[in-house]
């Protein structure tokens, strides 16, 4: 009932969101439906921001239109979602919901519609259901978590690691891949246990997993958990290592927390625009605050390279969803977080980084990156 | 020691728990209706200290009046808006219109305050005590006094003095209490004002430890459900006591065994009580005869 009230209300509000502008025929439609509301929504905002700010950069002579969709956290709203924007004029990419359960219902009618998904989604198994019409811009499971836990091993020489992570299909398929990478690096954890999202004291997990006697704490837990046990930790006077998954590079979790409390945790991601790098970063994060007064993460610069790619196909003369597909499928792109080609199945991130904090600052420092990690893991 | 350390967490975390499902039951008993929009309630409370705290720059505690009669305004609101036009339907339809109110609250939230996490400052001090070996923090031990005076004070005021008799009596009988000359209406505008209250101090004292955003409150209208069944469909005391046993309940089985476990224990428990004592902890058996 509530998830239906949920639906209903997200589409009527959906609904005010359309440009009531008649559209040329020859406007090229770059619709953006993600999760604004609902428990994705944090990730959901940098990810529509990010493809915002993308598409603000109009190829001359292309007239760009684009409509943002709240998909809320059911499957059955993202695929309306897409069935409503299909409607809309030519459509030359959907810049597409980072909910893996959402992305796997909306697969097959991009398939029937042939329209491109630019998404930036970890869901392992989007890009494994044979669909040519997916691209992901943010390192998969396999990825992030192969760095995860080589920095936890190779770089931190650490071989008994406490894994606590979410109950959530984010959490289960985190955990699966840094299953097979400790595996692969002759490591076996000594503690593993799940911690549904609504759990509001994460004492018990910690006591549990410090019984065990690790070395070192991974987690792989949403932003709101991250912060609590690395809360509790802190208060506990917990002096291990932790490294973290990508939710502690944002931001917004990093607000949670004193500076004091952050120290010695490090975190994987595909990219943290706040620590700096390249002029052009810096120009993404001070564009990205001047849009929205908020600090950029990964996901919004991961979307932001995905719709900037396909705006250069369209710059290079694509103007049709098949042309787009084939561009986004052969080329290669120098992004702002890495460069991105795909690997025959959609997967155009193959990078990721280590972040740590020094506990002065919330500002994480980039320490480590990894180029297709995943190859000196197998 | 571990063990001591848990139940210190298990009863400030259940300190709060008590004050949500007070308010749930306040209103359950003044009307007979669910009201679903009671863990949505806490979040705005807890968002309301978050938007409070740059104005009033003092520890968290300075905010807590202001959350109070700013809550029982919106409890006032939500009374008029989503439980009086329709306390002559079924019952089912003010369970429809709480979750509505719910669903907007969230909506609102996310529209004024985004998505993001956020933390209300601490109530005194953030600062973690070392007591015989134990690490409390400060913020635990104001939780568990705050919500402690809090559930008092409010007792005392059913108890002793004459506001509290007419709403007593309005939840006891509504049609008798009318006759007896107690504005009924106006009290059951009371009692949604004080439930939206104890949400919005329950929300100011979660929003510091356990952080708060526009989707948090979801899960504890089950927590408030669930302690009330426990403790005894529309007993006071039963929610307060019902509220603590979850909460330790939660921390207990989860440190032993796991919390998906804790979790699937506690429904299961809730299925047993409503099989074998449904009247809960502190309810009256109620027999039908002939």
């Amino acid at each position: 009932m509530r998830r239906a009230l949920s639906l209903l209300i997200g589409l009527l509000a959906a609904s005010t969101c359309l440009s009531p502008a008649a559209r040329a025929d020859d406007t090229l439609s770059f619709p953006v439906l993600v999760p604004l509301t609902g428990f994705l929504s944090l990730e959901g905002t940098s990810q529509r921001n990010g493809a915002v700010l993308a598409l603000k950069q109009t190829p001359a002579g292309v007239a760009i239109a684009s409509e943002i969709v709240d998909t809320g956290t059911s499957p059955e709203a993202a695929v309306t979602a897409l069935e409503r924007a299909a409607g809309g004029g030519t459509v030359g990419a959907v810049a597409a919901s980072m909910l893996g359960t959402q992305m796997l219902a909306m697969l097959p009618l991009a398939n029937e519609l042939k329209l491109p998904l630019v998404t930036v989604s970890g869901t392992a198994s989007i890009t494994e259901q044979g669909n040519p019409w997916v691209f992901r811009f943010f390192p998969g499971d396999a990825v992030t978590k192969a760095a995860h836990a080589r920095y936890v091993v190779e770089e931190l020489g650490k071989r008994q690691p406490a894994v606590i992570y979410q109950t959530t299909a984010y959490g289960q398929s985190g955990k699966a891949h840094l299953d097979a990478a400790f595996k692969a690096l002759g490591v076996t954890p000594v503690f593993e246990e799940g911690v549904d999202p609504a759990a509001k004291d994460l004492l018990p997990v910690l006591t549990k997993a410090l019984a065990a006697n690790p070395d070192v704490l991974v987690l792989h837990l949403h932003s709101g958990p991250t912060a609590l046990l690395l809360r509790q930790a802190a208060s506990g006077g917990v002096t291990l290592p932790i490294v973290a998954g990508s939710a502690m590079h944002q931001p917004s979790t990093a607000a949670l927390l004193e500076p004091a409390e952050l120290k010695g945790v490090c975190a994987e991601t595909a990219a943290s625009p706040i620590s700096g790098g390249t002029p052009e970063v810096k120009a993404f994060t001070d564009a990205y605050r001047a849009a929205f007064g908020k600090e950029p993460d990964a996901f919004a610069l991961g979307q932001y390279d995905g719709m900037t790619m396909v705006l250069e196909a369209v710059k290079a003369g694509a103007r049709t969803p098949d042309a787009i597909r084939k561009a986004l499928s052969s080329e290669t792109f120098k992004g702002l977080a890495m460069t991105y080609k795909s690997d025959g199945k959609g997967n155009m991130a193959h990078s990721a980084v280590i972040v740590c904090y020094d506990g002065t600052s919330r500002v994480p420092a980039l320490v480590k990156r990894y180029d297709d990690p995943t190859l000196a893991a197998k | 020691m571990a063990a001591l350390q848990l139940l210190v967490n298990g009863v400030a975390l259940g300190a709060a728990y008590a004050l949500v499902a007070l308010g749930f039951v306040l209103v359950l008993n003044a009307t007979s209706a669910v009201n679903f929009a009671q863990g949505d309630l806490v979040m705005a409370g807890g968002l309301l200290a978050v938007a409070l705290a740059p104005l009033i720059p003092l520890p968290g505690i300075a905010l807590l009046p202001a959350v109070l009669v700013l809550m029982a305004a919106l409890g006032l609101v939500l009374a008029l808006a989503a439980y009086l036009p329709l306390r002559s339907r079924p019952p089912v339809s003010v369970f429809i219109s709480t979750i509505a109110v719910g669903i907007i609250l969230q909506n609102g939230a996310a529209i004024l305050f985004g998505p993001e996490p956020r933390a209300a400052p601490p109530l005194f001090g953030d600062d973690t005590l070392h007591i015989a070996g134990l690490a409390v923090p400060e913020q635990s031990l104001a939780i568990v006094a705050v919500a402690g005076l809090l559930i008092g004070v409010q007792q005392w005021v059913f108890a002793r003095t004459q506001l509290g008799r007419r709403l007593r009596a309005t939840a006891q009988d509504p049609e008798m209490a009318r006759a007896c000359g107690v504005p009924v209406t106006a009290m059951i505008l009371v009692t949604f004002a004080i439930g939206a209250a104890c949400a919005g101090a329950a929300g100011l004292l979660l929003a510091n430890r356990y952080f708060v955003t526009p989707t948090s409150g979801g899960d504890l209208i089950l927590k408030a459900y669930i302690a009330v069944t426990v403790g005894g469909w529309g007993s006071v005391p039963g929610a307060v006591v019902g509220a603590l046993l979850i909460a330790l309940f939660e921390v207990g089985v989860s440190s032993v065994l796991s919390y998906p476990v804790a979790l699937g224990a506690l429904y299961l428990t809730l299925l047993a009580i409503l099989v074998l004592r449904p009247q809960g902890l502190f309810g009256e058996a109620v027999r039908r005869r002939g």
